[in-house]
């Protein structure tokens, strides 16, 4: 009973903090004014939604809160494979040709944060969208398939990803 | 900024250009959903994406680019998620993915015809 | 610059437009929504760096939260009347 409602304290800390932050950056002015409203604003909601916004069952603090050198990593490769897939679609798209297949495959990540943020690469890497997440079972719209045997198709596709994500959270 | 700005928002809105350019051709090039959505999805984000650098360095006071970041950190996240959304709903709905023709077979070469 | 931008997405919104209208089925119309509210994005980011207000950015950050809500809202709309069709049948 004790460890749960510290857990319940921190969430809603948390949650306090990012309701805040974003504040302070919107509203971009220090008046004691502003600061006052933004707190108690802060707070109403996060009393309201602390338990939508981190779920209890997400019991470890390592479960959402990321490695943030690693993170920014993460996202610098993110973006680098975004570029890299638009251009494969623009060559794509010039040939004409295409081998869209639908993919089924699992992921070994274990909290919900990062099985979320998977499935939202995965939507980068070159052509591919994640139809379904089920647990652990992806799913996966795969437009220039090289490849059927799921698993093969999964570490293609998932690959680079997965690995990352488990420095970040884990 | 200055200069180097006004070079690196130029380079970014070439980018725009050319993949918002493939993404709206995508849109029309292929003939199911799924396709349309990959290549009008994957292209539209980066050039969304390449526009907001753009701005981002040309933008003139703290409080835009500030502005700007929280809306690229968010649109990280919600625009795959709007792809993914649109692909479950033709998933559920039970479309089929588009299949092209088979081309493995050996083309028939003209000079081997015999 | 940022003129010319603002001319070239008002383009490619005519051409998300058109298969909006043109779609034959409603995931191809949804598709088009998606790619749209892409396009206002950028363009509400635009106008915003170009007259030097940051209003436009707010406007901006909230319709990206709500045209994803609304993305969402209209397919489960589709779906449940797609649903309660299959049960007519």
């Amino acid at each position: 009973m004790r460890t749960v409602n510290a857990w319940r304290l921190m969430r809603f800390g948390i949650s306090f903090g990012a309701l805040y932050a974003v504040w302070i950056v919107f509203t971009a002015s220090v008046d004691a004014f502003s600061l006052f409203t933004g707190a108690i604003g802060s707070l109403a909601i996060a009393a309201l939604t602390h338990d939508i916004f981190i779920a209890q069952h997400e019991a470890s603090l390592r479960a959402f809160v990321p490695r943030p050198l690693v993170l920014v990593g993460f996202l610098a490769f993110l973006v680098y494979s975004m570029y890299l897939s638009s251009v494969q679609m623009l060559v794509a798209l010039i040939r004409g040709r295409a081998n869209p297949r639908v993919v089924h495959f699992r992921t070994r990540l274990k909290t919900d944060l990062a099985r979320m943020v998977l499935a939202n690469s995965i939507t980068f890497t070159p052509g591919t969208i994640t139809l379904d997440l089920n647990d652990d079972h992806l799913t996966v719209h795969w437009f220039l398939a090289t490849t059927r045997h799921s698993r093969a198709a999964g570490d293609i596709v998932k690959g680079k990803f997965e690995d990352r994500l488990r420095r970040v959270w884990s | 900024m200055g200069i180097v700005g006004e070079f690196i928002a130029l380079i970014a809105f070439i980018a725009a250009a050319i993949f918002g350019t493939a993404g709206i051709v995508g849109l029309y090039r292929f003939p199911d959903p799924y396709a349309r959505l990959q290549a009008s999805s994957l292209c539209g984000t980066t050039a969304v994406f390449s526009i907001f650098i753009g701005c981002l360095a040309l933008a003139s006071s703290l409080a835009i680019a500030a502005r700007l970041l929280v809306i690229i950190m968010f649109f990280l996240i919600s625009s795959p998620t709007g792809g993914h959304i649109v692909a479950k709903f033709a998933w559920n709905s039970g479309i089929d993915p588009w299949r092209p023709e088979r081309t493995e077979r050996p083309r028939r070469r003209w000079w081997k015809r015999a | 610059m940022l003129d010319a931008m603002q001319w070239f997405l008002l383009a490619c919104a005519i051409g998300a437009l058109l298969r909006l209208l043109a779609g034959p089925s409603a995931a191809d119309r949804l598709v088009a929504l998606n790619v749209l509210s892409g396009i206002v994005l950028a363009f509400l980011a635009l106008r915003g760096v170009r007259q030097e207000r940051a209003i436009y950015l707010d406007v901006a950050l909230v319709y990206d939260i709500f045209g994803f809500l609304g993305l969402l809202a209209i397919a489960r709309f589709l779906k449940d009347k797609a649903m309660a069709d299959g049960e007519e049948d």
